[in-house]
């Protein structure tokens, strides 16, 4: 076997539609009705998502090769067969939604171009490819499946508790598909400014700067405790003839489920794993891409190979219960996905054996736990006192958490246990709650600097 | 079978502890750095703990977590009143109050003073 090397972007080519030049921008955008984003919210008005993250994702490459709002026909493609009209696999509907009186009042037809601004400000423009109509229960149903029909994953019906399906119900009707362009450039506050690498300047660090050969992604959502940490460290021996040269942390940075943690606490904890040397900065590095998760484990799993493939990762682990919420799915089922694949979402071998499909390769792992007799963090496939084991549940970890008991180096690093305490002094609380996605929605990650737009 | 609450005893509520019969009840965790005390609760008061509070459950375990800390709490001080285990009736004897301080846990948990 030819040693591995950093595989191409999703589709060949990494997307930038970023546009530099403030002229060619503010001649974009010249004349353009203008459109004000807000976030999707849910029955009770909390907020659960807010398109400008996709926006972002879309046009600085992560989720290359697509490159806006989805049309109809892609939309149909993408919830049967989990293809792009260009073939490439891609997993969830990607829409640029408005109400039916942000329609009416905008009076933009095809071929026009929306001009989308953030925070008041010009930020990107929307050409308008198509304008349709879709029934939000709809499409958020078939996003996830149902045991009638996908039923070598689905196990409950998708419902209310589901934050990834309440996403897609709560999409407004009116979708405009079409290409994205940010002409705005935002900038990101701290800490999150630290943590950005859009794919190709990640590639270039990892390249030039890292000059790691091979690379393995972990998908976060999480501070990590020690469980996580030795996931890290033993996932990352795998490679080719060597251990991969390093591990990329990759977090999900937008509206999460309460009782996840707050997302600066997020990156700061996996920062701290870095800094005091538990897996020492040469062979680590922190990242993140902006979505609100959809908690969609074996088609999340997906989406994290391409986003993860577009930064130039040669493997991606993945665990039991992959960006899983609730007992919907089978806790396998994204192993499922990447080792014998899931007809039923148009998979008849893994994502990364068909055509049009990834290159990333799945490191499917088990569970850590800690082992009294080994006396050590220990994995479940290899540790034999499965009587004795002490988990990481992420519940009871959120109770020693929640009563301010300092936890045991065995369980958090002092370090990063520390970066918790920090965010829950700023928010008054230890985990994302209503009052942390109602600030969250208004402050956002960036601000968007002034720009002025010609009127015609 | 039962289910359990379990207590973690730090520094604070060892004090408390100490001497008394609830002493030969701390268990140890991950090696000895922690300290716990499994309050076994009967099925049917397990139900009415789910009940009380909508995002409790039962972990894999069979312990019951995603509880309030006011209701974890409630627990200690019951045990430490009773120097019994077998307290969880006193605990549910209390639980509007227990109720009315949880609301106030999805707004505000105070941060402990770390250094
Ligand atoms: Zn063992």
């Amino acid at each position: 076997m030819p040693l591995l090397r950093m595989p191409p972007p999703h589709g060949g080519k990494l997307v930038d539609s970023v546009v530099k030049n403030k002229d060619r921008a503010e001649k974009l955008a010249a004349g353009c009705v203008r459109f004000e984003l807000k976030p999707t919210t849910d029955a009770k008005g909390v907020p659960i998502r807010h398109v400008y993250r996709e926006i972002m994702s879309v046009c600085y490459g992560f989720f290359s090769p697509l490159e806006g709002s989805m049309v109809r026909e892609e939309l149909e493609r993408v919830l049967k067969e989990r293809r792009l009209l260009s073939e490439w696999i891609f997993p969830y509907p990607i829409l640029f939604d408005v109400s039916e009186e942000d329609y009416k009042a905008l009076g933009v037809k095809e071929g026009d171009r929306l001009l989308l601004t953030l925070k008041g400000q010009p930020f990107a423009t929307l050409d308008i490819e198509e304008i349709y109509k879709i029934d939000p229960i709809d499409v958020a149903t078939r996003t996830f499946g149902t045991p009638e029909k996908n039923p070598e994953v689905v196990r409950q019906p998708f419902d209310d508790k589901h934050p990834g399906y309440v996403i897609y119900k709560f999409h407004q009707p009116v979708i405009f598909g079409g290409k994205y362009t940010i002409i705005n450039e935002p900038k990101f506050k701290e800490p999150y400014d630290r943590f950005w690498f859009p794919p190709a300047k990640c590639r270039e660090v990892i390249k030039n700067v890292k000059k790691w050969r091979t690379c393995i992604a972990h998908q976060t959502r999480n501070v990590p405790h020690v469980g996580h940490e030795m996931l890290m460290k033993c996932a990352a021996f795998t490679g080719d003839v060597e251990p991969c040269g390093g591990i990329l942390v990759n977090a999900i940075i937008g509206a999460k489920r309460k009782g996840d943690y707050p997302d600066e606490a997020i990156l700061e904890g996996h920062e701290a794993v870095n800094k005091y040397g538990y897996i020492k900065p040469e062979r680590h590095i922190v990242t993140m891409t902006l979505w609100d998760m959809r908690y969609g484990n074996p088609i999340e799993s997906l989406l994290h190979g391409i986003i993860r493939q577009n930064m130039g990762c040669t493997h991606h682990m993945f665990g039991r219960d992959h960006a899983a919420v609730g007992e919907y799915y089978d806790m396998y089922a994204t192993q499922i996905l990447w080792t014998k694949g899931i007809p039923s979402f148009g998979f008849e071998a893994p994502p990364n054996e068909v055509d049009y499909g990834l290159k990333i390769l799945p490191q499917n792992m088990a569970e850590f736990w800690y082992c009294p007799k080994c006396g050590e963090v220990a994995y479940s496939e290899t540790c034999g006192h499965s009587k004795e084991k002490q988990k990481f549940s992420g519940s009871f970890v959120r109770g020693i958490v929640s009563e301010g008991i300092f936890p045991p180096n065995v369980i958090f690093r002092p370090e990063v246990y520390k970066v918790i305490v920090k965010w829950w002094k700023v928010y008054g609380y230890p985990f994302v709650n209503n009052k942390y996605l109602k600030l969250k929605a208004q402050e956002l990650e960036v601000d968007v600097p002034p720009l002025e737009i010609p009127k015609a | 079978m039962p289910h359990f609450i379990g207590v973690i005893i730090d520094e604070k509520r060892m004090e408390k502890i100490k001497g008394t019969p609830l002493e030969k009840e701390i268990k140890d965790m991950f090696g000895g750095a922690l300290k716990m005390i499994a309050v076994p609760i009967p099925e049917e008061k397990s139900k009415e703990v789910l009940k009380a509070f909508d995002k409790a459950r039962i972990d894999s375990r069979g312990y019951i977590e995603d509880v309030p800390v006011a209701f974890r709490r409630a627990v200690f001080e019951e045990m430490i009143k009773a120097k019994s285990l077998n307290i969880i009736d006193n605990v549910l004897a209390r639980i509007s109050e227990i109720q009315e301080a949880a609301k106030k846990e999805d707004e505000y948990i105070p941060p402990p003073e770390v250094e």
